[in-house]
């Protein structure tokens, strides 16, 4: 594919993160923040986020194991998980959280399970939407060198 | 401190500002009565807010006409933010970085801490800040507890300064240290409680009101060091 059409493609999977929801104006904010100084600000960003929910994922899944069920300990976590989402622009992910959260609230351990899997998913998700965009971004940097 | 002032230095105290994603009402009462936080952010802080809510809580800036867009405003905050020194509190990594990287872009020196005693021992030893972000919630000691003694320093050079003038601007000693609280959650009915004593700039700011609220508040700060 030539350059231009690669632009073009990257700018339409970019566009669908936005238009499918997974990601909000924030990580336009994370975007601004890359410039020839801070290259690859975005992925970084991005990086770190999935480093330190990972750690969270583990924690709140031995948490929500143990019996009684901690509820403060997972609000907690929780509080660290969607502050994190929120920070890159995470938009399901960060609703996922919020939805937890409630349920947290309500002492509702069944329904916190359950919201748990849908948070676990939409990380996914968006892991590897991310991962191909910033794959495509890479190529076509290679691509404009060459 | 003392000693600092009478070899013919002046000290400065830090500006706070406070990110929090939740703040409940009895909280933000007890801030505000504490004269604690004059402004609140929205986490996660977005990066264009975090070099504008700074040059808002330093006083620096000229008037600007409304309307005028943010593109020109902020290449404008560059040149009056740079080389301000700036102490970043917060204890989720991934917010703290971001609002790192936004101050950066502006040539802020920032430094970071992951809690409120982290910060607090950079107190301890001379220190130059022109400003702290301080998360709200954290966990062992949140925003709050680790501003007080902020405050207690700040009312004590009040006290020492009591009815003396600072030679240089003629100014008596009257610190008072602005204060932005960033919460994600920001309760209406707290909304009047901070648009009544703090500047509130949580929402996604419209340029102009900003320039307002900044013009508003100009006003000449001091550079000091604080030792």
């Amino acid at each position: 594919m030539d350059r231009y059409g690669m632009q073009n493609q990257i700018a339409c999977i970019r566009r669908s993160l936005f238009d499918q929801g997974y990601l909000d104006e924030q990580f336009i904010q994370l975007e601004e923040l890359q410039d020839d100084a801070n290259p690859n600000f975005v992925q970084e960003i991005v990086t770190l986020f999935y480093t330190d929910s990972t750690r969270l994922i583990q924690n709140i899944e031995l948490t929500l194991t143990s019996r009684p069920t901690n509820f403060s300990k997972l609000d907690d976590y929780m509080h660290q998980f969607k502050g994190s989402s929120s920070s890159i622009g995470a938009k399901k992910v960060t609703s996922e959280c919020a939805v937890f959260r409630q349920y947290c609230a309500a002492g509702n351990a069944e329904a916190c399970i359950r919201s748990f899997q849908h948070i676990k998913q939409e990380h996914a998700i968006l892991r590897k939407k991310l991962e191909f965009y910033f794959q495509m971004m890479g190529q076509a940097a290679v691509a404009q060198t060459t | 401190m003392l000693e600092g002032k009478q070899n013919g230095q002046v000290f400065k105290l830090p500006k706070v500002i406070l990110l929090a994603t939740n703040i409940t009402n009895v909280e933000l009462e007890k801030a505000k009565a504490a004269g604690f936080a004059d402004t609140v952010i929205m986490k996660p802080m977005r990066a264009s807010m975090a070099a504008a809510c700074l040059q808002q809580v330093l006083g620096i800036g000229k008037k600007r006409q409304a309307g005028k867009n943010m593109l020109n405003g902020s290449m404008a905050l560059q040149g009056l933010l740079c080389g301000k020194k700036i102490l970043v509190v917060d204890d989720n990594m991934v917010h703290q970085r971001v609002v790192a990287g936004a101050l950066k872009k502006f040539e802020v020196a920032v430094e970071c801490r992951e809690s409120g005693k982290a910060a607090l021992k950079l107190l301890q030893r001379p220190y130059c800040f022109d400003a702290f972000f301080m998360d709200i919630q954290m966990p062992e000691m949140n925003g709050f507890e680790a501003t007080h003694p902020i405050r207690m320093m700040e009312s004590k050079a009040n006290k020492q300064m009591n009815g003396g003038m600072d030679k240089d601007s003629g100014r008596k000693g009257e610190w008072h240290v602005p204060i932005l609280a960033m919460t994600a959650d920001v309760i209406h009915a707290t909304y009047d409680a901070l648009n009544a004593g703090w500047m509130d700039v949580s929402k996604p700011f419209e340029e102009a009101k900003l320039y307002q609220v900044v013009a508003e508040f100009f006003k000449s700060t001091r550079s000091n060091c604080f030792t």
